[in-house]
């Protein structure tokens, strides 16, 4: 029993310490996103006052092909890109928690490329798919393939960018690595002494103890790719023909280079509200899929 | 609803700044000593304009009362960086459209102050500055900017890949009437090197006639109704699938595809990077370009002529003219010591030493002209003359000054001829799908 | 470099088994490649103009060009020192400001309970998945409005409010240090402040070196914000005058030069990596897992 003298104390304690948090969240997210959404409503060009328009900013939006195609391609780029860097990298945290030499050495390696990721990187994917002097195309070039114009060409430029993705894995690898050696060893052991084999044993055993793992890798992966700049920044600008006209590009060109805060407020919107839905309805599944180890926290 | 929303934002917004400043100590704000008054130059930051900074002293020396600031950005931040400073209330005094965007798509947005009040004892012949070109940064007798440079577009030539071809130069004189678009061709063919290396493959010509939607206009094709050029840059009507246009696309990209005369926009981009320019790699035989290329001459690692922009189908316009102004914007609160900086700018005197301090501005000022004709070492200032003047002569204004909301439409324009300018598409296909997204968007921009 | 915990399964092998053979091999050509674009960069860092471009590339560059990384050092074009020096000041500040302001508030969490304090900790958690793009603009219009345009501040300030990730991670952390050591604490006379500062930070060198790493990467390899803010050249971090090396200014893209500049760029995570990889390797896992 507490007094409540002492749980007043408590509670001044507790809103002291996370004062500085609660500022930062005031003015760095509930006002800014209050405020977008008030500006969503309006036309705005930050030298004339914003002006109400009622939901033209959104009626626009459906009817404009940019959206939409926006979208498209960051959709395609999310649902291929995801899922396959999800199940490399699980299939490579598979391969080095297995008994072989310098695993230290291929964990380091597999997991290096992952940290240099920005500019750095667009620079150097850049070139490494230069179109006539490129890493790439030169090794594709032993094997008899004529040169590919890549970020160039409006066919291929997204499928470079999802590619260079690949190069990410090393990140997600460590996380599954880390969900694998937390799988006990005497389920492995129990498995094999009822006739399971390898893969038997992942399937029944393994993959529904590192199932949470795999479905907070999948919401991350998700609104992270959600969020590509970057690369459309650095390398394409959204181009050639739009193909790579990624959502979060399309935010920054109308707002930044077009002027229409207004307008770039709805599309903020409608993407907060996309990764909401898509972080409720993965959560919802997962109650359905995911093995939780029993009465652990949360 | 809206009314609170509004209350709680400003709300915000105070509590806002208070803690902001509160954080920060708020050392700003130097305000003004005396009768000394700051002017701002907001310029791009590249050599050939921030050389502005090293007039200033002189400037000063002269003007006791004046001090001018030079603030910068790049080129591709331009319009951004301008508009936040306008919105910040930290607009500059004294800039250009050196952006994307242009003098109307400023002065639609209501950015630009109308200088004529302050130009009753101003003469532009005191400048040397011929009337004509005064007259592009008029709209309904105001004036909203004084010109400062003027660029033409000329034809730039490798005389080492001539001289190794066995070629003769291409003419500087525009009445030469046997210099046309389909003898540039044939030179063309003799120069280029198909090759998959890059240090051998080469290309006869890259003709890089003003933006793309201004290259028909060559071929005697308009893009735009003629109305555009005196409403205040709102076209009417859109030409994108008139036969005339449908051709003049189509001799544009026969370069690339039927002639292989051009360099692919893979090849420029591999050896120049996403803006860079593949004549100054040295594999370009002949490159029609904006004659500030020009200015970096003396740094070409090969010898440059010059040459008039041949004769091609339109007899009128063979160069596209970027005449540069400088505008006091309309938030300034001092136009008439702004004004006196851009007047002691176009002093012949200036105008001379900004020639060399620039490494090469064409100025407006007729009067130092003669001086920027001999700046070209290795290039008979005879030729460059022959060369603007030619230019002058059948020259039109560059579009993008005169179009309003220009860098949303070239955005179009560089996205959607992308598949043409790869050869993955044909431009009688391309052209009207671009005309129907051209309609929409103007129609949205204008309304 | 790896640790003994591996060593799960019993030791005992009956007959060959070829699966780790293979997964070896497959782990090689794998790891070569994910290599093969480094050396790449470095090769092409070391080569001159000419040399770039040759195809097929060169593997050793004929000459060392050294000279590419002077030149981005003296190139005033590229300012490469000064914006390299701006970076360096956004990160250490993101750091520094992370690192204490997360620590206060996660040890807030950690300790007392208070009335709404579930709802408070629901909303860290709510901004976990809050996309900057959904906020920037508002955010862009205060700062741009305060003036504090084309300054370091606005890629520096939010850092000193805490980060949802890191007040999430070190609530962890601190949650579970014992209860007695904080009563031992007060009976030495610490005020709160003093638990804080005294007995919790130290208990959390490790925790706190990995909150530093990683916020120190994320500033470092920021392209949005800054883009967002920074104006002039001489004010740029590193990835947007990367990016810039890219446009008109330079004659033929210096590849050579930009891979330099690439390279020296990452020199700082480099070294982080090679002084505390076993920080990266929790970090990942720690904010990955929980």
């Amino acid at each position: 029993m507490r007094s409540t003298k002492e749980s007043r104390r408590e509670g001044r304690n507790f809103y002291f310490f996370i004062s500085p948090w609660l500022i930062g969240f005031v003015l760095f997210a509930l006002f800014p996103v209050m405020a977008s959404l008030y500006y969503s409503f309006t036309e705005y060009d930050i030298i004339h006052a914003p002006k109400f328009i009622g939901a033209g900013n959104y009626q626009e939006l459906f009817q404009d092909e940019q959206f939409w195609n926006s979208i498209k391609v960051t959709l395609k780029y999310t649902f291929i890109s995801v899922p396959l860097t999800l199940l490399l990298s699980l299939f490579f945290a598979i391969l080095i928690n297995q008994k072989i030499p310098f695993r230290g050495f291929f964990r380091t390696a597999m997991y290096f490329p992952s940290m240099i990721s920005g500019v750095s990187m667009a620079l150097l994917w850049f070139w490494v798919f230069n179109p006539q002097a490129g890493l790439f195309n030169y090794v594709l070039s032993i094997f008899g393939v004529e040169p590919i114009a890549w970020f160039l060409d409006e066919n291929y430029a997204i499928w470079a960018l999802i590619i260079m993705s690949f190069w990410g894995m090393g990140a997600g690898m460590l996380i599954f690595l880390a969900g694998l050696q937390g799988v006990p060893s005497s389920l492995l052991e129990a498995a094999k002494l009822d006739g399971a084999g390898r893969l038997r044993s992942f399937w029944n055993v393994t993959l529904p103890l590192i199932s949470p793992v795999f479905l907070f890798q999948l919401i991350m992966g998700l609104i992270e790719s959600f969020q590509v700049f970057t690369q459309a920044y650095t390398i394409t600008q959204g181009g050639p023909n739009y193909s790579t006209w990624f959502y979060v590009y399309n935010i920054y060109v109308n707002a930044f280079k077009n002027f229409r805060y207004g307008y770039a407020s709805a599309m903020s919107w409608i993407l907060l509200i996309a990764v909401m839905i898509i972080t409720y309805a993965i959560m919802k599944l997962s109650n359905r899929y995911v093995y939780y180890e029993g009465g652990s926290e949360r | 609803m809206n009314k609170n929303k509004g209350k709680l934002l400003l709300g915000l917004i105070l509590v806002f700044s208070m803690v902001m400043s509160a954080c920060t100590g708020g050392g700003k704000d130097g305000g003004k000593d005396g009768d000394i008054v700051t002017i701002t130059h907001y310029t791009i930051d590249s050599p050939d304009r921030t050389f502005v900074e090293k007039l200033i002293p002189d400037f000063e020396a002269k003007h006791p009362n004046i001090k001018v600031k030079v603030t910068k950005a790049p080129y591709e931040q331009f319009d951004s960086k301008l508009q936040s400073a306008i919105a910040a209330k930290n607009a500059p005094d004294v800039t250009s459209h050196w952006g994307y965007g242009g003098f109307m798509e400023y002065y639609n947005k209501g950015m630009l102050m109308d200088l004529s009040p302050y130009l009753t004892d101003f003469k532009a012949s005191d400048y040397n500055i011929p009337e004509d070109v005064m007259n592009i940064y008029k709209v309904d007798g105001k004036t909203y900017g004084i010109p400062v440079n003027s660029y033409v577009t000329v034809m730039l030539y490798n005389k080492d890949l001539f001289d190794k071809a066995g070629l003769p130069y291409p003419p500087s004189d525009y009445e030469d009437k046997s210099w046309t678009f389909d003898k540039m061709v044939e030179y063309a063919k003799a120069l280029t090197v198909d090759s998959k290396n890059l240090n051998e493959a080469q290309y006869g010509v890259d003709f890089g006639f003003g933006e793309r939607d201004q290259r028909p206009q060559y071929f005697g094709g308009n893009v735009y109704s003629e109305d555009t050029w005196t409403n205040g840059g709102k076209p009417s009507e859109i030409n994108l699938t008139k036969p005339e246009v449908v051709e003049a696309f189509k001799k544009v990209y026969g370069l690339i595809y039927d002639q292989k005369v051009s360099p692919t926009p893979a090849f420029s981009k591999s050896v120049s990077g996403q803006f860079g320019d593949p004549f100054l790699s040295g594999k370009i035989g002949m490159s029609v370009v904006g004659s500030w290329s020009l200015a970096a001459s003396s740094d070409f690692s090969f010898n440059v002529g010059v040459a008039a922009v041949p004769q091609g189908p339109n007899e009128k316009v063979r160069s596209v003219l970027y005449v540069d102004p400088l505008f006091v914007l309309k938030d300034s609160k001092h136009p008439k010591e702004a004004l006196e900086w851009i007047e002691y700018l176009v002093t012949a005197e200036v105008q001379e030493k900004s020639i060399e301090l620039s490494g090469g501005n064409p100025p407006v000022n007729q009067q130092a002209a003669e001086k920027y004709y001999s700046n070209f070492e290795g290039i008979d200032p005879e030729q460059i003359k022959q060369v603007f003047d030619g230019a002058y002569k059948y020259g039109f204004e560059s579009y993008n000054h005169l179009i309003s909301n220009y860098s949303q439409i070239n955005e179009l324009f560089i996205n959607e001829l992308a598949s043409v300018e790869n050869g993955d598409k044909k431009v009688e296909d391309a052209l009207p799908a671009i005309e129907t997204k051209l309609k929409a968007l103007l129609e949205r921009l204008n309304k | 470099m790896s640790q003994p915990a591996y060593a799960g399964q019993p030791k005992k092998k009956t007959k060959l088994d070829i699966a780790p053979i293979i997964g070896f091999i497959i782990l090689l050509a794998v790891t070569i490649a994910m290599i093969l674009p480094f050396g790449f960069m470095i090769s092409t860092s070391l080569k001159t103009t000419k040399e770039m471009l040759v195809f097929p590339p060169t593997v050793i560059p004929e000459q060392f060009a050294w000279g590419n990384f002077k030149e981005l050092f003296i190139n005033d074009e590229i300012k490469f020192g000064r914006q390299y020096g701006n970076s360096l000041i956004v990160s250490i500040a993101t750091v520094i400001g992370t690192v204490l302001s997360s620590s206060f508030v996660a040890f807030g969490f950690a300790r007392y309970r208070a009335k709404g304090s579930q709802l408070m900790f629901m909303l860290v958690l709510g901004t976990l998945m809050l996309p900057y793009p959904a906020i920037m603009i508002p955010q862009f219009l205060l700062f741009t409005k305060l003036g504090l345009h084309d300054s370091l501040l606005p890629l520096i300030l939010p850092a000193f409010f805490g980060s949802a990730y890191m007040i999430f991670l070190l609530r962890q952390f601190f949650s579970n240090l014992p209860n007695e050591i904080y009563d031992a604490g007060r009976i030495d006379g610490c005020r709160e402040i003093g638990l804080y500062w005294k007995l919790t930070l130290p208990l959390a060198g490790p925790v706190l070196a990995t909150v530093a790493i990683f916020s120190f990467i994320w500033s470092w390899n920021d392209l949005l914000a800054p883009v967002l803010y920074l104006d002039s050249q001489e004010n740029f971090t590193l990835p947007i005058g990367m990016a810039a090396m890219l446009s008109s200014k330079f004659r033929i893209a210096p590849w050579n030069l930009m891979m330099a500049a690439s390279l020296l760029s990452v020199l700082p995570i480099v070294a982080l990596f090679a002084v505390a990889q076993k920080r990266f390797v929790e970090g990942i896992v720690l904010t990955g897992i929980k």
